[in-house]
């Protein structure tokens, strides 16, 4: 950084140094992340385009509120939203404590980079272990990639509209109709290939992490690689932003 | 592999194991950055259940998390303190092709629903 802010813009392109002045790993990273950013910005967009077109339909679109509304031991509680922003929560520690791993390479504290990428590991597995009691709580409910349990009947319309944040509630067969089936699939797409994001970016923190403990970076002199599969991680996250935002809170 | 160097000499072809240097800008900042994500994160939850559904509910939650998103990018993942043209190399493209695709939802989503119904 210091090199490209004393050297006018018109050298830099001359060459002899990098204009990017990034390493060759980090900036095919980038990259890699860039293409990923446009998968998902296209699922999400998808998923936008299929909701909308439903705007005027007899089967309207289920309110996510009515649908991921529970939480681990509140049984028959209306709590939409609760569980998804504790998801989101333990995504951004992780990420927190993925940061300062990173931080800790920079400085060349081994002992600090390992401790750090253990709470990351931890926590990406406390994400894809929410995530899975999420799944299984859409599936048992009548959630399939070609069916959806989450429309209503009149007579569940006005007990949906009834209910409050904390109170009790129980879905009869009479309540509940087909929805919209993309509501469904695209959920199990869109949530499937973020966990599955997410899992890989466990596996590759605990092959880095290994690393650390083998002290592979201190004899490499740098922590480069804790660095990529921080971007790695970090992009997980922003991906996340957006799954939450879309699916859960719009 | 013992060939990796910090600085590499000037007017020199540069390796592909050229590693620059990067150096720690203190963990304050980024604690900072996470309290400013779940803040922003418990203004999400509470505009949930404090204003009704709507178009403006809409935009603000999209703003939030254009927000955050920024944050994520240019704090956590670091590309504040990487050169300018790394910076705009990566944005750019982002911001264009993005867009593109958020004019067609609008667009096609508009035409699908009136299509159908």
């Amino acid at each position: 950084m210091s090199n490209s802010t004393t050297v006018s813009s018109e050298s830099i392109w001359k060459g002899g140094r990098s204009p990017f002045n990034v390493s060759y790993g980090k900036l095919m990273m980038w990259i890699f992340l860039l293409s990923d950013a446009f998968t998902f910005s296209s699922l999400l967009v998808g998923y936008g385009a299929i909701r909308y077109s439903y705007g005027g339909s007899s089967t309207p679109w289920p309110d996510p509120a009515n649908v991921f509304n529970h939480f681990p031991f509140a049984h028959g509680m209306h709590l939409p939203l609760l569980f998804v922003s504790l998801m989101t929560f333990i995504l951004i520690f992780s990420s927190v404590t993925m940061v300062l791993a990173v931080e800790a390479g920079q400085r060349k504290s081994n002992a600090e980079v390992s401790k750090y990428m253990i709470y990351t590991i931890i926590g990406g597995f406390a994400f894809l272990g929410c995530q899975a009691w999420e799944w299984s709580q859409f599936i048992h409910e009548g959630g399939r990639l070609d069916t959806n349990m989450f429309g209503l009947t009149d007579a569940g319309h006005a007990k949906a509209t009834a209910l409050k944040f904390g109170s009790h509630y129980e879905w009869l067969a009479a309540d509940r109709a087909p929805g919209p089936v993309p509501f469904a699939s695209l959920f199990f797409i869109v949530t499937g290939f973020h966990g599955f994001h997410v899992l890989s970016g466990v596996i590759i923190n605990i092959i880095i992490w290994l690393n650390v403990v083998a002290g592979t970076y201190i004899k490499r002199g740098h922590y480069e690689m804790v660095e990529k599969v921080g971007l790695y991680w970090h992009f997980v996250d922003l991906v996340w932003v957006f799954v939450f935002t879309f699916y859960y809170l719009i | 592999m013992s060939s990796h160097q910090n600085n590499h000499i000037e007017g020199e072809y540069i390796p592909e194991s050229y590693i620059p240097h990067t150096e720690s800008h203190g963990t304050k900042q980024l604690w900072k950055t996470f309290w400013i994500l779940l803040f922003i994160t418990v203004i999400d939850f509470i505009i949930y259940f404090v204003f009704p559904a709507n178009m403006f509910r809409n935009i603000t939650f999209i703003v939030l998390g254009v927000i955050k998103a920024i944050l994520i990018i240019g704090i956590f993942m670091h590309l504040n303190f990487e050169a300018k043209f790394m910076r705009w190399m990566i944005i750019l493209p982002a911001i264009i092709f993005i867009s593109y695709l958020v004019a067609f939802l609008m667009i096609e989503g508009g035409f699908i629903s009136s299509m159908k119904y």
